[in-house]
């Protein structure tokens, strides 16, 4: 059965870059403009920032399910090894649990935005600024992988393939 | 004539002892995080103008799934996250630029696209500073639109600015492949990559 899988190339891949690291651009820029987009909303009495928050919330949602797809997969072939199997393991949790919080907000807000498009509750803006916090710690982890145990890169891989890791 | 002055050490090596392992004086590289940034708010400032554009196609699809939506909400989308694409990415080239000064690409590679550590790190520094300007001209572009030419308009923007934006998409494809290979094959910035190439065991170096 395992014939019928894709080779994979030096990057330990079956396409050509990975795919996760640009997912993501779209729920960690999305994720910290709306709560920065809340954030000046709110100080600086402009309504229409709400909306603008709104969508971009809803597209982060959307995109998370896209990169823990692209995610399971490509740390699946990722090999980890030393401390990058627990990163991994932390990165893979906080990512689902992730998904999980911006669904939540993505429906707590269009309640919010259904009500009155022109209000925020401070609550909301509270649970912004712990996705934020989430986020960057899931941005860390993900950063470690990468630059620090360089996960899919052709020198560890090529490394990995010979034993040496 | 080819070059005939080559320093020796180079100018990188008088603060290699500042420097970690990964050749930087932190942790982690700061601009593929911003890169986060540029790349997520161009891309969604530009599709959600699209959006705005299409409001007459699309509008009874959102009718069908109840949600309430306005063409402005749409462009305001657009617009603001443009802005703040154009404010954040003078920080991206900017910390662009200081890392790939401290760069040191692994030797006697050749990336995916046919090209050596330098060029493909010209390419994608001389790229940066041009794709910078174009998200600018764009920003402006963009500014004209709202405030001035098109503020009565229901459909905010023009076919050739979205035109553009969807070029746009393809050349940040292309250089984004440039900057990812000069992490994932030339390994710059990368610890395990120079402690690999450095000789050192991993098990021991990166337990």
């Amino acid at each position: 059965m395992f014939e019928l899988l894709p080779p994979l190339n030096d990057h330990n891949l079956p396409w050509m870059d990975t795919i996760h690291p640009i997912v993501v651009h779209f729920v960690i820029a999305m994720g910290l403009i709306a709560f920065l987009f809340d954030l000046i909303g709110v100080i600086g009495r402009r309504p229409a920032l709400f909306e603008v928050s709104f969508w971009n919330l809803l597209v982060a949602t959307l995109a998370i399910f896209v990169a823990i797809i692209f995610g399971q997969i490509e740390a699946g072939l990722a090999n980890p090894y030393g401390a990058a199997r627990d990163i991994l393991s932390l990165h893979s949790t906080l990512g689902w649990s992730l998904a999980a919080v911006l669904s939540v907000l993505s429906g707590w807000r269009y309640v919010i935005r259904s009500r009155d498009p022109q209000q925020l509750p401070l609550a909301f803006l509270g649970a912004g600024g712990v996705l934020s916090l989430l986020i960057v710690v899931q941005v860390v982890l993900g950063n470690q992988l990468i630059w620090v145990y360089g996960l899919h890169t052709v020198n560890v891989v090529e490394a990995t393939r010979q034993g040496l890791v | 004539m080819a070059v005939v002055y080559l320093p020796d050490p180079s100018p990188i090596e008088t603060i290699a002892s500042d420097l970690g392992a990964n050749g930087l004086p932190y942790g982690l590289p700061i601009h593929p995080n911003l890169v986060h940034l540029t790349i997520g708010l161009f891309v969604i400032a530009i599709a959600f103008d699209g959006a705005g554009a299409l409001y007459p196609v699309e509008k009874r699809l959102f009718r069908f799934l109840a949600l309430p939506i306005t063409r402005a909400g749409f462009h305001d989308v657009g617009w603001y996250n443009l802005l703040a694409c154009a404010v954040i990415s003078f920080l991206t080239v900017a910390a662009g630029f200081y890392e790939m000064l401290l760069a040191v690409p692994l030797p006697g590679v050749t990336s995916a696209l046919g090209l050596d550590a330098i060029r493909t790190m010209l390419w994608h520094g001389v790229g940066g500073v041009l794709i910078l300007m174009v998200i600018v001209a764009m920003t402006v572009w963009r500014g004209f639109q709202r405030f001035v030419w098109r503020r009565d308009y229901g459909r905010q923007v023009q076919w050739s600015y979205l035109l553009t934006g969807v070029v746009l998409f393809g050349v940040l494809g292309l250089h984004g492949t440039l900057g990812a290979e000069l992490a994932a094959e030339f390994g710059v910035h990368i610890t395990a990559d120079q402690l690999l190439a450095s000789g050192a065991d991993l098990r021991e170096a990166l337990p």
